[in-house]
């Protein structure tokens, strides 16, 4: 049968032609569903936010699509989309990118007196560019069955040669570690960030994947000491109370704990700047920042208090990323942990 | 009149054209290379050979000789195995590791693990981890092409063999396995590629390879030049790799007439030597495919009954299937066109072009992605602007961010698939049968119509299933380009194994293998009903 209809000459003229039909049709149709809603660049695609934004769906009757990718994905794609990106809101996980899509002009501002109350003045941009959702800590974690208390009290016990062969790190891949080491080199200079790095290397760290995995490892006694975002300790210890890895709070009589914050702003090629404002003023509302606190994060907005089985490190001295001085900073930042041979 | 021959050329040049931008990247600005390219060059390139060389020896090995084996032996299981083996296949490196690295994550919330908390694979994060995991997956490719080549072979040959004194495990050595070479190195060029532009599997095993080292600064730095600058290097591997590939054919022939000639009988094996011969292929299957598919069963079992599921499931499976389908449909047809091309009017830059056209398969996703996004973005514009002009219409843009801009940047990564399985099939097909129906009168069109499509018909199934799995597995160039909220089952299954959220993984990693499974069933229905043989009977 099929090499009888394929004997007919005009099957390939046909064939293609068809083709031709369905792809054109198909991507028409793709790229005109949808064509109303508000669409959001999301880097923040797991951190159960979903429902915030369906919420904000159900009460304003503001349609949402939901596009997720990491942070430096999302501003590539935006800056090559240019005027013709179909965002109109960008989030992303940390302020280095936020600060860098500012910075190539890609975000507008936003003036709204509900965000000037619900952000304080430090977690926004002055021009309101971009707004804080969160704040994180980036901070060395112990396995308290292995590591007395105390022995781990700043970023640079990373590299004491005691932990040699029992450390973990994450990919230098990852944009917590990359905007932790620009803002280290804004505030350290790039000589003394080295010599840090290169004490952490010199112990041969194993090299992960997330913050998660690398927790996990510690849990199963593979390593002693590791550097993790404060909420993914909070979920384990949620998980189970007993969980065997503490935060080693760094620095606290000097600079604090390194802070960053996940933030959102309005792309500045988007004509729906009110329905974005509507969206940011909503998800700093302290409704719908009691959702994301329970994954363990602070919020933004000081009307919420941290979730209750980690009030207390809500007491913890802060460090907040210097993004005006570590944002230009991120390319040396990840040709420095290239160079220490960071994997 | 040397249609056929524009037709192919032009063809090829739409499908390498975006590539074009890499070798560029050396010229203008970034004339050097920079100092994170130069920094991370040495050790990936170094690991990403590793890869290649890996890689292609163990799935050779793997794959040719269970291909060997099961078509010239007979022995308990071989009927079921004969099928099963072509599973792995449906299996991405990157669901491989993921299973993996379950066992290992004691703060996954996923309980159910088989073999108990305790499971690790020591060295699993090296080249060597990433070699086996990948051989474990990729060898179905040489197993695949190989066993259809010793299927099409005659007894006569072997029975020629034999009788001038060869015994039958001689006979299969020395005669069966060489003829069946083009079409082992066919796969085994086809599992490299596939290892040198894999992303998921080295990026989640932190192996820093080629691929590794672009996503590092092309997202680290946004260093697009030294991005385009080594995946420039890789390209110029992959390119080494064909060659050799094609050198390990040397001259060989491989045209064999297909119409004449008795099936084989594979020899039955007996006592111990049979239940021998069925152990590597089991072990195996149970090692890279059974006890993988039943953890991610059990997993996704734990996460339903403890209602963990996205809602996004069900359009993203819909999504994963729809872009397979356009694409095979579409890089079938480049590719007969361009071998067909290539066949009709043979010709020194012809040859080039088609060798050229199946580079953009060792590009990783990523790059293939921005490769194909910069000039459709150009395009786009200017047709939105043309439109405005000419007719006032105000149209979407057509490519950014569309279904057709991912089936290009899929075509321009799977082109090579298509290709290949049609190259090997064509070059199965007597030259003579050509000449002869040529000189009945038929003009080109019609000898493609009447003689090779009918002949290329398995080889045109192989490279559409080669793709399809291919585009439902593929992540990189998805996650840039993919359509509005058109998240497909690999995204899902990455996106939420990067963050470690395992239990989210489970059921889209269970379904990418599933729906894997649907062409690779259809192939090896295929493969066990004789069909290759006897499609070619009737003409």
């Amino acid at each position: 049968m099929l090499t009888r209809l394929l004997r007919r000459r005009w099957l390939l003229l046909a064939l293609g032609v068809g083709l031709l039909a369905v792809l054109v049709g198909g991507a028409l149709l793709a790229s005109s569903r949808g064509g109303d809603a508000l669409v959001i660049y999301n880097g923040r695609s797991h951190y159960g936010d979903e429902q915030v934004f369906e919420d904000f769906e159900e009460a304003t009757g503001i349609e949402i699509e939901l596009r997720g990718g990491t942070a430096p994905e999302l501003y590539e794609r935006l800056r090559q989309e240019g005027e013709d990106t179909p965002a109109d809101v960008l989030v992303t996980t940390d302020l280095a990118n936020l600060w860098r899509a500012e910075e190539a002009g890609l975000l507008q501002p936003v003036d709204s007196g509900v965000l000037e109350e619900q952000v304080p003045a430090e977690l926004h941009d002055p021009d309101g560019a971009w707004w804080a959702l969160t704040t994180r800590l980036r901070v060395p974690v112990v396995a308290t069955e292995r590591v007395p208390e105390g022995t781990v009290s700043s970023y640079e016990d990373l590299g004491d040669p005691q932990h040699r062969g029992r450390t973990c790190l994450r990919t230098s891949n990852s944009e917590y570690n990359q905007s932790l080491v620009a803002d280290m080199i804004a505030k350290r200079g790039a000589e003394a960030t080295e010599q840090l790095l290169r004490s952490w290397m010199a112990n041969d760290p194993d090299i992960l994947n997330s913050d998660g995995e690398m927790l996990a490892a510690m849990a199963a006694g593979d390593c002693d000491v590791g550097l993790a975002n404060h909420y993914y300790l909070a979920r384990a210890l949620e998980e189970d109370p007993d969980f065997p890895v503490a935060p080693a709070w760094p620095d606290q009589d000097g600079a604090g704990a390194h802070a960053n914050v996940s933030g959102v702003g309005v792309v500045a090629g988007s004509d729906r700047t009110e329905d974005a404002t509507a969206l940011i003023e909503y998800l700093t509302s302290a409704e719908a920042q009691a959702l994301v606190v329970e994954q363990g994060e602070f919020a933004a907005n000081p009307e919420v208090p941290p979730a209750p089985h980690i009030s207390e490190w809500g007491d913890v001295q802060t460090d907040p990323i210097a993004v005006e001085e570590a944002g230009p900073l991120l390319a040396d930042a990840v040709a420095l942990m290239v160079r220490v041979g960071w994997r | 009149m040397p249609g056929w021959a524009i037709v192919s050329g032009a063809v090829t040049l739409v499908v390498v054209a975006p590539l074009f931008a890499l070798p560029a990247s050396f010229f203008g600005q970034g004339e050097a290379f920079d100092s994170i390219a130069r920094a991370l060059l040495p050790e990936a390139l170094r690991t990403s050979v590793l890869l290649a060389l890996g890689v292609g020896t163990g799935t050779l090995l793997v794959g040719g000789s269970l291909a060997a084996l099961v078509s010239f032996y007979d022995f308990p299981g071989r009927r079921w195995l004969d099928w099963a083996l072509v599973l792995p296949m449906a299996m991405p490196g990157y669901v491989l590791v993921f299973v993996v690295l379950g066992q290992y994550d004691l703060a996954s919330p996923l309980q159910s693990n088989l073999l108990g908390d305790g499971l690790r694979i020591p060295g699993i994060r090296s080249p060597l981890g990433a070699i086996c995991i990948l051989t474990g997956v990729l060898y179905p490719y040489v197993y695949v092409l190989g066993r259809s080549a010793f299927l099409s072979q005659s007894r006569q040959a072997i029975e020629a063999a034999r009788s001038l004194g060869r015994t039958y495990g001689q006979a299969v050595r020395q005669v069966a396995v060489p003829l069946a070479r083009p079409a082992l190195a066919a796969g085994a060029a086809l599992a490299i590629m596939e290892a040198l532009a894999d992303f998921g599997t080295v990026n989640l095993l932190g192996v820093q390879a080629l691929t590794s080292a672009i996503f590092r600064v092309w997202y680290g730095a946004f260093d697009q030049a030294a991005a385009l600058q080594l995946a420039t290097v890789l390209i110029c591997l992959a390119l080494t790799m064909v060659t050799i590939e094609r050198l390990l054919r040397g001259r060989a022939r491989y045209q064999q007439n297909l119409a004449r000639g008795d099936a084989l009988e594979p020899r039955r094996l007996q006592g111990w030597r049979a239940w021998l011969a069925a152990v590597p292929g089991t072990l195996l299957l149970i090692v890279v495919f059974a006890l993988p598919v039943a953890q991610l069963v059990t997993w996704s079992w734990e996460t339903v009954s403890e209602g963990t599921l996205g809602p996004q499931l069900l359009p993203a499976a819909r999504n994963t299937v729809i872009l397979g389908l356009i694409t095979a449909t579409v890089a079938v047809a480049t590719s007969t066109v361009v071998v067909y091309g290539q066949r009709s009017q043979p010709s020194r830059p012809g040859k080039a072009l088609a060798r050229l056209s199946t580079i953009g398969y060792a590009v990783p996703g990523t790059v293939v992605a921005v490769a194909v996004y910069v000039p459709l973005v150009w395009v786009d514009r200017h047709l939105v602007d043309a439109a405005d002009t000419t007719f006032g219409w105000s149209i979407d843009l057509l490519f950014t961010g569309t279904i057709l801009g991912l089936v290009v940047a899929y075509l321009v990564r799977f082109h090579a698939l298509a290709y290949f399985a049609l190259d090997a099939r064509m070059g199965g097909i007597d030259p003579n049968l050509d000449e002869a129906a040529r000189s009945l009168g038929a003009d080109r069109t019609r000898v493609l119509g009447d003689v090779h499509l009918p002949l290329l018909w398995p080889g045109i199934l192989t490279g559409a299933l080669l793709v399809l799995v291919e585009v439902m597995k593929e992540l990189p160039a998805t996650a840039l380009l993919r359509p509005l909220g058109g998240d497909t089952l690999a995204i899902t299954v990455w996106e939420a194994t990067k963050d470690s959220r395992l239990d989210t993984a489970a059921l889209p990693a269970l379904l990418i293998v599933l729906v894997g499974l649907l062409p690779v069933i259809v192939l090896v229905r295929l493969l066990r009903s004789g069909g290759w043989n006897s499609v070619a009977d009737r003409i």
